[in-house]
């Protein structure tokens, strides 16, 4: 059990240090991508691990894509599914931070709620929010991510690619990044793991001009060996949907 | 939702736990036997935390698990503010068949248990899941003579050497000494242990280590096996609980299971073996000889059942034994 979440003391630290980027005010956007960003702000803030944000971010993707946007806060989904993730992946967080967390990042600078109405209202509605969204979910909450996949795909390319390509590009780090961020968009639902896991990887060499010895991009592609039915065109396409994320901002 | 409630008919109660009520129902659509087991909402922590961890635990990994000695997952559904989990409907379980005494265990029986369970467990281990409450409550049968092992409110996946667990689990008297001594970082020997504690069990008809405290669970364990020394099983005394307990000279195995044959005294000695990096897994303990010599396991429709499923399952018999005196003595003509 993690200890509780003093957010009094992070909100001096922020103020302490002050932010590059401007803190998005999430009650002016009503979309999924904020939806998952803010699951991603939340997860980072309740110290869990990042798999555990990626279910959580999953779980979300699979609610709306039953369910309206419209008639449902998108918020309450996006903590929720935190919290469901939380327990489903031996990561608990205790449903008072997850409201306290939550709280705050949609209303920056509020204080930690007291025990009133307020609160409890708060937690019967995540409490309802989750049955409502295990059972979207048809109970499903065991998903496989590309994570492993593109970790393992990475160690595999460490004998491949030049010792100087391999030591001066932050290959695995910008491949990291685009699969977190592939997470705001519900595009992640749709394509294999292991595809999206060589498209992360892919991108990364393409950003830092990299290419894998005695291959090329069409015909004896570096990652045919690991996945034997992925299409070029697939490739591409998966691609193109990870850097559709860096343009909604 | 409502769908659910026509879908299942239910026959029967079958029981209650702490978190769960577990009714005996039909599946009208394919008129099959079920137990749906629905977890209870009304306890003020469950209330206040939403969906149940164990119930969670539970879905999450049956779902993804499906081997003839594992209990099956048919169906998950929620109806108002419950959840109710479907599984394959079991009609005994084993600590029903070792307390019955009309039952009459012979070695063809022991082994084909102990078979059934340790190739249900080496699946769970292969793809990398303690159950971490191996017990004979928990170790389902049945009509056909099938066992399979339920109840996996306390699995874990293990393996990740970052991952600190806890060691109060496994119900004491099938739990090993390193969890008694305070282990948190722990693998299949857990689950070994408890199954060798099951086999004595099977073979004594009666709990082989019924401590009444996690102290007299240890001294009762040191009492049949002797005390463990640093030569016996290195890094014991480093445990974050070690006690020092006397040091007893321990009982031959031959003279606590007088029955029992040379090939099965070393199965039992491997599962019980007291260093974990030492004791036998399902892999290793399926490839002893006690599994290929003579007798065979005795298959499912021959194993035993407790009287009175035998007595609903099967009407003809009924009317059968309905006619005799003494319906009594019954029981263990029908082991043959």
């Amino acid at each position: 059990m993690k200890g509780i979440i003093d957010v009094l003391q992070l909100q001096i630290e922020r103020e302490r240090v002050k932010p590059i980027v401007q803190p998005i005010d999430y009650t002016q956007h009503n979309s999924t991508f904020y939806g998952a960003r803010y699951i991603f702000e939340c997860g980072y803030k309740l110290n869990m691990q990042p798999l555990t944000i990626a279910t959580a971010a999953t779980i979300f993707h699979r609610f709306f894509k039953k369910a309206e946007l419209s008639s449902y806060d998108v918020y309450l989904i996006a903590a929720t599914s935190l919290y469901i993730a939380g327990k489903t992946k031996d990561d608990a967080v205790k449903i008072r931070d997850v409201i306290n967390v939550a709280n705050n990042t949609l209303h920056r600078g509020s204080p930690p709620l007291d025990l009133n109405d307020e609160y409890w209202s708060m937690r019967d509605a995540i409490v309802q929010a989750e049955l409502l969204l295990m059972r979207m979910v048809r109970f499903e909450v065991t998903h496989v991510h590309p994570h492993k996949y593109l970790l393992h795909f990475y160690k595999s390319l460490q004998g491949w690619l030049s010792p100087s390509d391999w030591r001066e590009t932050p290959l695995i780090e910008a491949a990291y990044a685009f699969l977190q961020d592939f997470h705001h968009s519900s595009v992640v639902l749709y394509h294999k793991p292991q595809h999206i896991a060589v498209a992360c990887l892919n991108l990364a060499m393409q950003v830092y001009g990299i290419q894998v010895p005695c291959t090329d991009e069409t015909e004896r592609t570096w990652y045919s060996v690991f996945v034997n039915d992925l299409l070029n065109e697939t490739l591409w396409e998966i691609m193109e949907s990870i850097m559709d994320v860096y343009s909604k901002k | 939702m409502e769908e659910y409630l026509r879908k299942y008919e239910k026959i029967d109660f079958l029981g209650e736990g702490q978190f769960a009520t577990v009714y005996k129902a039909r599946d009208v659509d394919t008129d099959t036997v079920v137990a749906v087991k629905k977890i209870k909402v009304g306890t003020a922590a469950d209330a206040k935390d939403g969906i149940n961890r164990t119930a969670l635990r539970e879905i999450k990994l049956l779902q993804e698990l499906h081997h003839e000695n594992i209990i099956g997952l048919i169906d998950v559904f929620g109806y108002k503010s419950n959840i109710s989990l479907v599984f394959d409907f079991m009609d005994t379980d084993l600590e029903v068949i070792v307390k019955d005494t009309s039952i009459v265990l012979v070695p063809g029986h022991i082994k084909a248990y102990i078979l059934m369970t340790l190739q249900g467990l080496e699946y769970l281990h292969m793809n990398w899941i303690l159950h971490r409450d191996l017990k004979p409550n928990n170790l389902l049968i049945n009509s056909q003579g099938i066992l399979k092992i339920g109840d996996f409110g306390l699995a874990k996946v293990y393996g990740s050497p970052s991952r600190i667990n806890t060691h109060q689990v496994v119900t004491r008297w099938y739990r090993c000494p390193e969890l008694l001594f305070g282990a948190k970082l722990y693998g299949v020997g857990v689950d070994m242990w408890a199954i060798g504690c099951i086999l004595a069990e099977l073979l004594l008809r009666v709990p082989f280590l019924p401590g009444d405290s996690d102290l007299d669970q240890l001294s009762r364990i040191f009492q049949a096996l002797g005390t463990p020394t640093e030569q016996t099983w290195p890094g014991v005394t480093s445990l974050k609980e070690y006690i020092q307990y006397k040091p007893f000279p321990g009982t031959p195995l031959n003279h606590i299971f007088t029955a029992a044959g040379d090939d099965l005294l070393d199965l039992i000695a491997g599962l019980l073996a007291y260093d974990p990096s030492k004791r036998v897994t399902c892999t290793q303990a399926l490839k002893m000889p006690y599994f290929s010599n003579k007798p065979a396991p005795t298959p499912g429709p021959s194993l035993p059942l407790p009287y009175a499923i035998q007595n609903n399952q099967k009407p003809s018999l009924k009317r059968k034994l309905g006619d005799l005196p003494d319906g009594a003595t019954q029981p263990k003509r029908l082991l043959f």
